[in-house]
């Protein structure tokens, strides 16, 4: 009940993107709170900073310069410590054959980025509530797959 | 070596919780998922001592009124799903509203008020948590488990997992087999 | 042609062997009948002495008889020489006639009944003398004596005579049988003579005509030696022969010429080939020369060779054994100049190499262009929408039309670059095939139209398909196309049905399959209800941007079926479209089997 917040991180390299993404989650009356990073190599050194929060859920985006998406989600995959962390991808439209790659990578979600804000704020808000059920009822995370 | 593990989360935590009470010497009696009742008067320093035990292992005991109706609710949605000697033929609001002792009205407004989302959206979401479950460690073709949860046909549940999860049924089991594969 | 040859050579020779032959049996003949010949007048000689003899014995008797005659009638003793000589005579003459007839034991037992005549003889020779010495001829005793022997006389005569007859009849009888036998024989001599010379003349006949074509076939082969020649000219290659138990090469004309040579103007040897070896092909010839050498076979080998001049040229080099009829070994051998062979494969190799990096940047252009194109409008669109929500109602009549106006127009955008997006990707992605349940493909097409398909009611009806071994996404996105572009175009007066159904073909029994690639192929149909199609632009709806209607009436990008032919012809496959105006259209897929 005292840590009733969910937290959220966002890794893309463009300012439009996390613009609206902040903004969408302002927008929504969940008890979020959002940290963006612009690219790869800033999102993994905070996310191996000691003593850190981890995320309920985080957000990549697969091209980024750098490091990309894919390169974090493997890392993180690699690592036991980051195993209650659902991982959504956050990219422009990609092939189906590319989508399936990320889940079996270990991806749980993989978001299409909507082409307007409506949409934007209900796929966000959609992806809290269902990682949340998964959380408060013992759901069986690997089964976590969710396509928007 | 990648051992595939089944779960029953609910005989995991009655077993949990079973220990622990014995642990601190409480005399209670496990009623069902997520409800215990303590058969003697507990001081506040055993209550705070066996709540910080359970932190350990992410369980919290809820307190509220609301909050232990909203658990209820799920309970018996869980029930009703998982459990196949509880499928009932009857309406999901009629039989909450039946078991509970509540209206259905008033179930569905605390539910979507607590938990952001609504009581229909929850059924769906176990029945297809339940069907990923089957997929997966049963091996049970997608006829069976629509026969199994009262779907009217293949199609309609085949959709419902489509709209719920943003992928088919066979991509989904596409993917697990995959990502087996990849950690042998 | 050389067996032939053969065959014939066989054919003289069994002729030659024939004659011979038959010339030794004439002689073998010749020589018995000379031998006959020789006897019979051995036998000859020995009959007229045999009966000389007789005859001999016979006279000395009658000597001796003339004596005793005389003695008798002179009683002077005189009369009795030529009786005592006779005597002596006769057993000469007897010792001499047992040993000419020794052979002969008839002539034996008849001399040896004569020798017994005769002594009876000679006995009453003396009884006659004893009774003449006294006188008294007109004793009856002497009488008697000189009758009985008489009688005696008579019978030895008659004894000789018949001897000498039966010796005379012998050798008659052998006289004929020599003479039979000596009147045969030059006839058949002839004969076989006759047969010896017919078998010569079909000898000579047969060498003659055999010459006759040993020297045709000798102009043949002439001839094609020299096109040979002209061909290994052309055809740049030469000819080499490596005699195995002599370990000596030839060396056709061209072979030298290939080297940049005069024909034969070296030696033909393995270390005067290798003189004009490329250095780093060197090593590698020798290997493959000793392991010729060892197992009698060359298989194709390439390496170069540097002429004087320092042009460098290819060649190919093959050989294979061949053993004549006397059992000798040569490996014959071809070298190829492959020079512009390989200059033209390494031209054309890297055409190939320009047109699939052309294709490559063309399709990376164009899912580049089409990727990155969504992000600048996924913004727009979402700026808009922004814009919309919380400025609407600050703009004026005009500033919300054009809003509305931009919205349409970004819509469309945006159909037209994911539509693009998706022709690109399906020549983008990686062609992996795998063997599929076309029905779980289908089902899942079904999937993702299913909110399109339960809006119009649609039915959709569809055979079983057995897996097949397809790109499934590719396929799963050819069904959905199909499908989507039905209910695009359905009629407004029928609920929309499609029905499609498969069967495997033999591409030879399909008419509208006209160069078909594979011998059998999975045909499925997709035939819809809805408006249909004049057939003239049956192929031109599969066109990149190719649109039958206004985008007023029917939204739509003309890329859709686009990427249904990429599809299909990723899968080496065929397809093909049907129209009827008001009535349906039938898409047809055929998919390699």
């Amino acid at each position: 009940m005292k840590e009733d917040y969910i937290k959220i991180i966002l890794a893309d390299d463009d300012e439009d993107d996390r613009l609206f993404f902040t903004d969408a989650f302002d927008e929504l009356k969940i008890n979020t709170r959002v940290q963006t990073f612009k690219d790869g190599i800033y999102l993994m050194n905070y996310l191996n900073e000691d003593n850190v929060v981890l995320p309920n859920v985080l957000f990549l985006d697969l091209n980024m310069p750098r490091k990309s998406g894919l390169e974090c989600l493997k890392e993180i995959k690699k690592d036991p410590k980051f195993i209650d962390i659902a991982i959504a991808i956050y990219s422009t439209s990609a092939s189906e054959e590319d989508i399936e790659k990320t889940f079996v990578m270990g991806a749980n979600i993989y978001i299409k980025k909507p082409s307007d804000f409506k949409t934007l704020k209900k796929v966000l808000s959609e992806v809290v509530t269902i990682n949340w059920q998964y959380h408060t009822n013992g759901l069986n995370k690997e089964n976590f797959l969710l396509r928007l | 070596m990648t051992l595939h593990l089944k779960f029953d989360f609910n005989a995991i935590c009655k077993k949990v919780l079973n220990d622990k009470l014995n642990e601190h010497q409480i005399k209670h009696k496990i009623i069902g998922f997520g409800e215990v009742e303590i058969l003697e008067k507990l001081s506040d320093e055993k209550l705070k001592n066996f709540s910080e035990d359970l932190k350990e292992y992410h369980i919290d005991i809820v307190e509220n009124q609301k909050s232990i109706l909203i658990q209820k609710i799920k309970d018996a949605i869980i029930d009703m799903v998982f459990n196949e000697d509880t499928t009932t033929n009857l309406k999901a609001s009629a039989y909450l509203s039946d078991k509970l002792g509540h209206s259905y009205g008033y179930l569905s407004n605390l539910f979507s008020e607590v938990t952001y989302t609504s009581i229909e959206n929850f059924i769906i979401l176990q029945k297809i948590e339940y069907t990923k479950q089957l997929i997966i460690n049963e091996n049970l073709s997608l006829t069976e488990i629509a026969f199994k949860l009262n779907y009217s046909s293949v199609a309609h549940l085949s959709t419902q997992f489509k709209n719920t999860t943003g992928i088919t049924p066979s991509a989904f089991q596409r993917i697990i087999t995959k990502r087996r594969e990849l950690k042998q | 042609m050389p067996a032939r040859i053969l065959k014939k050579s066989w054919f003289i020779k069994s002729i030659f062997f024939i004659s011979a032959f038959i010339i030794l049996v004439i002689g073998g003949i010749t020589y018995r009948n000379i031998e006959d010949l020789n006897k019979s007048s051995e036998l000859l000689t020995e009959t007229y002495e045999l009966n000389f003899k007789l005859e001999q014995i016979f006279s000395h008797l009658k000597d001796a008889e003339t004596g005793q005659l005389g003695f008798i009638i002179t009683n002077d003793p005189a009369f009795l020489k030529p009786y005592e000589s006779g005597r002596e005579n006769i057993n000469n003459s007897f010792a001499e006639l047992k040993e000419l007839t020794k052979d002969n034991s008839a002539l034996q037992d008849s001399l040896k009944t004569l020798n017994v005549l005769i002594d009876k003889r000679m006995d009453s020779f003396l009884k006659s003398f004893r009774f003449s010495s006294v006188g008294n001829y007109n004793d009856p005793n002497f009488r008697e004596n000189f009758l009985y022997g008489k009688n005696l006389m008579d019978t030895i005569r008659s004894k000789i005579t018949a001897m000498i007859d039966r010796e005379n009849q012998t050798l008659n009888e052998r006289q004929q049988a020599y003479e039979s036998n000596l009147k045969v024989t030059p006839f058949f001599l002839y004969l076989v003579l006759l047969v010896s010379l017919l078998l010569m003349f079909l000898a000579y006949n047969k060498i003659i005509s055999d010459l006759g074509k040993l020297k045709t076939y000798n102009e043949q082969l002439e001839i094609f030696k020299e096109s040979t020649k002209q061909s290994e000219v052309i055809s740049q290659h030469g000819n080499w022969i490596l005699d195995i138990e002599e370990n000596t090469f030839t060396f056709s004309d061209n072979l030298y010429r290939l080297l940049g040579e005069e024909p034969q103007s070296f030696k033909p040897t393995l270390e005067n080939f290798y003189g004009y070896v490329h250095p780093e092909d060197l090593d590698k010839l020798e290997k493959e020369v000793h392991k010729m050498i060892k197992n009698e076979n060359l298989p194709f080998i390439y390496y170069r060779i540097i002429q004087k001049n320092g042009t460098i040229k290819h060649f190919k080099a093959y050989a294979k054994l061949h053993v004549n009829d006397d059992g000798k070994k040569q490996l014959l051998g071809i070298t190829t100049d492959i020079t512009d062979e390989i200059e033209h494969y390494r031209i054309l190799e890297e055409r190939n190499q320009e047109l699939e990096r052309n294709n490559k940047e063309l399709s990376a252009f164009n899912y580049v262009a089409s990727h990155d194109l969504q992000e600048p409008l996924r913004k727009i669109q979402t700026f808009l929408s922004r814009l919309e929500d919380k400025e609407y109602d600050t703009l004026s009549d005009s500033g919300k039309r054009y809003i509305g106006r931009i919205n349409i127009a970004s819509s469309r955008m945006r159909l037209l670059i994911d539509d693009l997006l998706q022709f690109s990707r399906t020549n983008k992605t990686d062609k992996v095939f795998k063997i599929t349940d076309i029905n779980s493909l289908l089902e899942a097409a079904k999937q993702d139209l299913a909110e399109l398909i339960s809006e119009d009611n649609a039915v959709i009806k569809a055979d079983d398909f057995p897996a097949i071994n397809v790109i499934p996404f590719q396929i799963q996105q050819l069904f959905s196309n199909l499908i989507s572009n039905s209910l695009k175009y359905k009629s407004q007066e029928r609920t929309p049905e499609i029905h499609i159904t498969y069967t495997k073909i033999k591409a030879s029994e399909d008419d509208k399959l006209t160069k078909p690639k594979k011998a059998y192929y999975h045909k499925i149909t997709f035939t819809d209800n809805g408006i249909g199609f004049d057939n003239t632009y049956a192929e031109k709806i599969f066109v990149l941007f190719n649109r039958l209607h206004n985008k007023d009436e029917y939204s739509g990008t003309g890329i859709g079926l686009s990427i249904c032919k990429k599809i299909v012809e990723n899968h080496e496959g065929y397809i093909m479209a049907n129209g009827q105006p008001h009535i349906g259209a039938t898409f047809t897929i055929y998919l390699p089997a």
